[in-house]
């Protein structure tokens, strides 16, 4: 009745954006007939729209596939698919440890990219075979055997018989199924055992509920089974377990060594946590898997609706998104410049343009975003210790004994022309120097510790302009340092707008401060009256611009025919102010709140 | 008391500014007269008491068509209705147009007024803009005008103009009052969708001085015209005392007005209601009603009196004098400042209001300069708040 275990592969793709994952993972779900080829929507694994205008893989999921190998013997494959972005670490983390193998997918006409090499890391850590492929092979610039020595070098794998591919036209796809069941191991796992099986994905379907996507390490589990999750001890009755073929099949069982999803009428996704593991109510395993994590926020923003009307709106569509996304944490605030919202928390930058672009996408919302912040450790001077990621909270100097921020460590590859003018845009943001390899004569991988603080608004941005795109970027929490951070503020005709505070080291602030007070005079309108623009520290004002008044807003002409077509002129001038927050006495536009921070290091 | 408006669609070219509905002469000219006088004889019948106190011959450039059109027209409105014997009535010509004979011609008919488009003194700014005539040609015009007979006299003139500078405008003002007239329009250019120049100016083809330059000119020009003896009376226009454009301040006082000809519009009180309704804006569309014996109106709508108490606001305000509060209170039974007290107060803090009258609501001159935005607030007031 159940698979063979010996003729289970699982494993995932590695590859950066635009490498060629979802064309691979299409055809081999081609070849192997899991889904004919005029069903296929193109990238079948990328399914939300925005993950497929970006061109990224945001949740996993994972396909089943049967393959008729030369010997003879048919092989299941699950194919596991990981979130390509580095604010997803975790959940990459997750996925791969479902796998006993990975397969790492190159572009020929480009080469290792530091993301690509830091999930490599995280499979090899995870003790996954890595079948290293080839890809684009049929462009001009293809340099195969350049890439192949790139792979052995810097990864330290064998690559000299890699197969070299192109997804995009199915040439030589069918050797790298044929490699997969000669270089993954099958899975080990014991179907008698207590039930473990590991939670690597959710999603929240409208009739079945949560739905937790597992692999099954030992036992089996079928519907009518007691679960448990080991985290949180909630116990549930799975209602359906199902396969990915490439949709929703349910089965009558999952056993060791298979992969598919548990339906048990979870209401949100909340309490199907990403690395929990599962075990059985009334015969549970005795350890959990290793490697469970509670996701935190590490990037935190406001999130205020255009108009203070649709709080209930926005509070709803937030509801609604926390239910897919269990990394999603929200909670209210109020802000004396925009009124009711919500203080919203992400895995990292990339996750918080996701969900706000999904909120006025999906939920036709108007938002005002505040300034991203992280996490800010506050030692006061009587002895607490305060956890701050919204500026406006942070006490008084005064009260303040020292601050710690959030550090990362930084892995830059880039052609080493452009070292230079990236190192210096480190050293702009107070980054700290580790060490530079060279990876071929003309490819480097810088190391830099950076403050979170200084990559979250435009570091990315700049590090692909510096190097005309070519650099490539990862980043890992590594821990809190002490540092000098002062609360930057900035005043609007003389009144205080928190929604635009933001906290920075002392060093920077002058130059940041004038910065933004440039901007703000940009983007601000010009109103009836003068409005000076200031930066502050304290109720030291360090930098100043002004907003001239606007001179003549008065139509030359008005006679008889003119009446109607005034008034209507007069109602669309007022809609465009509808799109402005009033801050004190300014009318500012709604988008200026995030975007001024922006600026180029 | 009504005024009369008369559109005349026909122009030797249209300007590279210009919005409004003209078009070069053509073969629809001959029958645009006849259907005029139909259309007199119609509002004959629809409004048989009203009352004439102006007549204003607008366009395009109402002089591109033979003087003898337009006194035929004249004839036929005093014809239809009793124009007072004073009455102001004014047509609207440009240089290259019109000669002695027929501004004599149109004198003798009882034309009184003449506003004639100039707009700079520049010729090289004049053909940027997309005008046919120099200044020399509008000096002819000007003093066969004198010669003709005609004592009140209006030229327009712009600022803001592509090339233009501040040194350019004050010139021209100081040339044209040198001729004395008694009227002087100064104009903003008004950047209108649709035009040659807004496709130039957005594709980057022409410039145009920033607003800040503009803004200059306007001060500088406003303050050239009073020294001049030509006092400003609404937001563009200045003339010597008494010489006030009559039927223009029919429109800014918000009293009812018969437009006839293409596109024109009015505003008129049938059946007790006020109404407001245009005519069909293509000549084809004008002259095939007309033809068939029909009015050859486009649109009419109601005006309630909150409406009309907000358009009343709206172009009272545009005068330097403001509005009559007594006049408003007689009309809608209400005191205007405390029906608009919100905006009103709103726009106290900015020192806005000029209350050495209390008579009257009245912008200073920096409340005029910022008009768009206190009528913003005014339109915030809203009909249902009359009910709470």
């Amino acid at each position: 009745m159940n698979f063979d275990p010996n003729l289970i592969r699982n494993f995932s793709i590695i590859a950066h954006i635009d490498h060629g994952k979802s064309t691979l993972a299409d055809r081999m779900m081609e070849l192997t007939d899991t889904v004919a080829k005029r069903d296929m929507e193109e990238q079948l694994l990328d399914s939300m729209d925005i993950e497929r205008e970006r061109g990224i893989t945001i949740k996993a999921s994972a396909v089943r596939m049967f393959y008729h190998h030369t010997d003879g013997k048919t092989y299941m494959f699950n194919l596991i698919d990981t979130p390509g972005h580095v604010d997803f670490n975790y959940e990459v983390s997750r996925a791969l440890a479902a796998c006993e193998g990975a397969v790492l997918v190159v572009d020929a006409t480009q080469g290792i990219e530091a993301q690509t090499l830091a999930n490599v890391y995280l499979a090899v850590d995870n003790g996954l075979e890595v079948l290293p492929v080839i890809n684009k092979v049929d462009l001009p610039s293809a340099e195969p055997e350049r890439v192949k020595k790139e792979i052995e070098d810097v990864i330290g794998i064998p690559a000299e018989d890699a197969p070299c591919i192109s997804a995009k036209t199915g040439e030589n796809v069918g050797e790298v199924l044929a490699r997969i069941v000669d270089t993954v191991p099958a899975p080990t796992g014991d179907p008698d055992a207590p039930l473990k099986a590991l939670i690597f994905d959710c999603f929240y379907d409208n009739y079945k509920g949560a739905l937790s996507y597992v692999r099954i390490f030992d036992g089996t589990v079928k519907p009518g089974t007691r679960i448990r999750s080991m985290a949180t001890g909630n116990e549930f009755d799975v209602t359906e377990v199902g396969v990915f073929a490439p949709t929703w099949k349910p089965v009558d069982s999952l056993t060791a060594g298979e992969v598919g999803y548990i339906a048990a009428s979870i209401k949100s996704v909340a309490e199907t946590k990403v690395g929990d593991t599962i075990t059985e109510a009334g015969r549970p395993a005795k350890e959990a898997l290793p490697g469970y994590k509670q996701a935190n926020s590490m990037v935190f923003c406001g999130i205020y609706p255009a108009d203070g009307a649709h709080y209930d709106d926005l509070k709803e569509a937030l509801d609604k998104l926390k239910l897919n996304d269990a990394s999603l944490s929200y909670e209210h605030e109020t802000s004396a410049a925009l009124g009711y919202g919500f203080r919203c928390g992400f895995l990292g930058l990339l996750h918080m343009e996701i969900i706000t672009e999904r909120l006025e996408r999906e939920f036709d919302l108007d938002l005002v975003t505040t300034a991203p912040s992280v996490v800010y450790h506050v030692y006061t001077l009587d002895g607490r210790k305060l956890v701050i990621d919204n500026p406006t909270n942070l006490p008084n100097a005064a009260e303040i004994d020292y601050m710690e921020e959030p550090i990362v460590k930084a892995t830059i590859m880039t052609p080493s022309e452009y070292v230079g003018t990236i190192m210096e845009l480190c050293q702009n943001n107070r980054g700290t120097f580790v060490d530079m390899q060279y990876i071929e004569a003309d490819r480097v991988n810088l190391h830099y510790v950076l403050p979170l603080n200084e990559i979250i608004y435009d570091f990315f941005d700049s590090l692909k302009s510096r190097s005309r795109g070519y650099a490539s970027f990862d980043y890992e929490l590594s821990g809190y340092a002490k540092s000098e951070l002062v609360r930057l503020d900035f005043l609007l005709n003389g009144e205080m707008c928190d929604a635009l505070s933001t906290i920075v080291h002392k060093d920077r602030a002058y130059a940041k401060g004038r910065a933004v007070a440039e901007k703000l005079k940009d983007v601000i309108p010009r109103q009836q009256f003068e409005i000076p623009v200031q930066a502050a520290i304290g109720s030291k004002i360090i930098a100043r611009e002004t907003v001239k008044a606007v001179r003549k807003d008065v139509l030359a002409k008005c006679y008889g025919g003119d009446i109607t077509r005034k008034k209507k002129l007069l109602e669309k001038q007022k809609e465009g102010k509808k799109r402005m927050r009033q801050v004190g006495s300014v009318a500012v536009p709604s988008d200026a709140f995030m975007s001024v921070l922006r600026i180029n290091g | 008391m009504i005024g009369v408006y008369v559109h005349i669609p026909y122009c030797l070219k249209k300007c590279r500014y210009c919005d409004f509905c003209s078009v070069p002469i053509d073969e629809t000219a001959g029958r645009y007269r006849s259907a005029v006088l139909k259309e007199i004889a119609l509002s004959k019948a629809r409004y048989p008491n009203a009352r004439v106190k102006t007549v204003f011959f607008g366009g395009g450039t109402p002089t591109a068509l033979p003087a003898e059109d337009l006194c035929a027209i004249l004839d036929a409105i005093r014809a239809a209705f009793p124009v007072e014997p004073d009455a102001e009535i004014s047509v609207e010509c440009n240089p290259k147009t019109i000669g002695f004979e027929g501004l004599r011609r149109l004198c003798s008919a009882g034309f009184n007024r003449l506003s004639i488009g100039l707009q700079a003194t520049q010729n090289d700014l004049l053909k940027r803009i997309g005008r046919v005539h120099i200044y020399e040609e509008f000096l002819a015009t000007y003093s066969a005008a004198r010669d003709a007979g005609f004592a009140n006299i209006n030229i327009d003139l712009m600022h803001g103009l592509p090339g233009q500078t501040e040194a350019d405008y004050l010139d021209a003002i100081r040339t044209v009052a040198a001729l004395a007239p008694a009227h002087i329009s100064a104009y903003a250019l008004i950047l209108e969708e649709g035009t040659p120049l807004y496709d130039d100016v957005t594709q980057g083809r022409e410039t145009l001085p920033d607003p800040d330059a503009t803004a200059d000119m306007e001060d500088a020009g406003m303050a050239l015209l009073e020294q001049l003896g030509y006092h400003r009376y609404e937001v563009s226009n200045f003339a010597k005392p008494g010489y006030e454009c009559r039927h223009n301040l029919i429109y800014w006082h918000n009293e009812p007005y018969l437009g006839l000809g293409v596109a024109a519009h009015s505003s008129m009180v049938e059946d007790g209601f006020r109404v407001r309704f245009s005519n069909e804006n293509s000549i084809p569309a004008y002259l095939k009603k007309l033809e068939k014996g029909k009015l050859p109106r486009a649109e009419r709508i109601l005006i309630n009196t909150f409406e009309q108490m907000f358009e009343s606001v709206m172009l009272g305000l545009r005068l330097v004098k403001g509005i009559d509060r007594k006049a408003f209170f007689d009309r809608f039974g209400c005191d205007v400042i405390e029906t608009y007290k919100e905006a009103y107060d709103k726009n106290a803090r900015f020192d806005y209001w000029d209350r050495t009258d209390p008579a009257f609501l009245r912008l200073t001159p920096a409340g005029m300069d910022h008009l768009d935005s206190v009528l913003r607030d005014f339109r915030e007031r809203r009909l249902i708040d009359f009910f709470r």
